[in-house]
């Protein structure tokens, strides 16, 4: 009887200590595992900066890898090989420069080629491709010259600045006992960008 | 005589001295769990300050590289990777020809070549690794010419799989023959080539 006329209070005292040990029980039992799970937290969100920073990393090294692939490409094919209207005639010039350094000079040139370059696109069993950016041309000539000749013209083309490749050589006896050296030669050009080509239309 | 009990009390009379201790006992407890709670509490805070603190810039910093991170792999998936490996395997493959050594392959055909035999023609199919198919017309003096051409290479390891495809006896008493054989201009050099 007497404890129902003062249940209120007890019970407000009952809750007050009950949430009171529930908070003792919480922070101060628990104390030193709080705040381990306190450095635990703050190792957990280093791992995350570190996992971030690598896979930034990882992800800027792949874009640097490609513009230094592409800065390389390009070099190719701005530098080396260049467009057919500025690169020919002096490809043509340095040929016929090096005929004349090694004393054997055609009578004759052929030219050939021009196509842009496909390259088989994987997957696709040569029913399409991915253009290049570059074309092939062909230049071809036989000269009538002595074997030194011959070494020494093929030499200087290998020495030369000029992109050129040495593609086939054929060789006969002239009846005069010289040597009737075929040379075919292969360069590349870069198709022009389609902006120049507009502008010159 | 039956003595008279005087009550005078206006309500029953109670015992409320239990309910009075539990009240103090619960009240006094209660005090002491609280101080201690504050304390620990603002312990807690105190000590955690710093490391709360480190936590929530390590987070902005995750945060902010994780932002970093996607915006580079965007970049990354909008860049055309198969064009540019057609490219650079192109360049590759014409660079190995530009690289082909005209002058060196023409050596070694001069120090394997009997004096009988002439070269007539030498085209490659240019690789970027490994060995260079060359496919070769040769001229002989003697029908022997064409085995002492193959013994010849076999002999040297800059040259690998001799293989004619063809011999014909020409009216003028020559011989000429079709060989192909695989050429290796990194491999070392001989010191004495079957002659």
């Amino acid at each position: 009887m007497i404890w129902r006329e003062k249940r209120i209070l007890l019970v407000i005292l009952g809750a007050l200590l009950i949430g009171n040990v529930i908070f003792f029980l919480t922070y101060r039992v628990q104390y030193q595992a709080r705040l381990d799970e306190m450095d635990d937290r703050l190792a957990q969100a280093e791992g995350q900066l570190a996992k971030s920073r690598q896979g930034r990393a990882d992800a800027e090294r792949q874009l640097q890898a490609y513009k230094k692939v592409q800065a390389e490409v390009s070099n190719v094919f701005d530098e080396h090989w260049s467009t057919q209207p500025r690169r020919l005639t002096l490809l043509i010039a340095e040929i016929k420069r090096l005929a004349d350094a090694s004393n054997a000079i055609p009578r004759s040139y052929t030219f050939t080629g021009g196509e842009a370059h496909m390259e088989p696109t994987p997957g696709t069993r040569g029913r399409g491709g991915t253009v290049v950016g570059a074309k092939e041309v062909g230049i071809a000539y036989t000269v009538e010259a002595s074997y030194d000749q011959a070494r020494r013209m093929i030499n200087l083309l290998e020495l030369s600045q000029q992109f050129v490749i040495i593609d086939e050589i054929s060789l006969s006896s002239s009846p005069e006992k010289k040597l009737n050296l075929n040379l075919r030669l292969k360069t590349l050009f870069r198709d022009e960008p389609q902006a120049d080509a507009t502008n010159r239309l | 005589m039956k003595p008279i009990h005087l009550n005078l009390a206006a309500r029953p009379y109670r015992d409320y001295r239990p309910v009075y201790a539990v009240v103090v006992a619960l009240s006094l407890l209660s005090a002491f769990l609280m101080l201690n709670n504050i304390e620990t509490y603002y312990r807690y805070i105190h000590e955690t300050k710093a490391t709360r603190a480190k936590i929530a810039e390590v987070e902005e910093q995750a945060r902010v590289e994780k932002a970093k991170e996607d915006t580079a792999r965007q970049r990354v998936k909008g860049l055309d990777l198969a064009q540019l490996d057609q490219q650079t395997r192109f360049i590759n493959a014409k660079l190995a020809e530009r690289a082909f050594s005209w002058s060196r392959l023409l050596d070694e055909l001069e120090s394997i070549l009997a004096d009988d035999v002439r070269l007539m023609s030498v085209s490659p199919q240019f690789t970027v690794n490994g060995p260079i198919p060359l496919s070769m017309n040769f001229e002989a003096k003697s029908g022997d010419g064409m085995i002492t051409t193959i013994n010849r290479m076999n002999a040297d390891p800059q040259f690998k799989n001799a293989f004619p495809s063809n011999e014909t006896a020409n009216d003028d008493g020559t011989y000429t023959f079709v060989l192909s054989v695989d050429y290796l201009p990194n491999a070392p050099q001989t010191a004495e080539v079957l002659r």
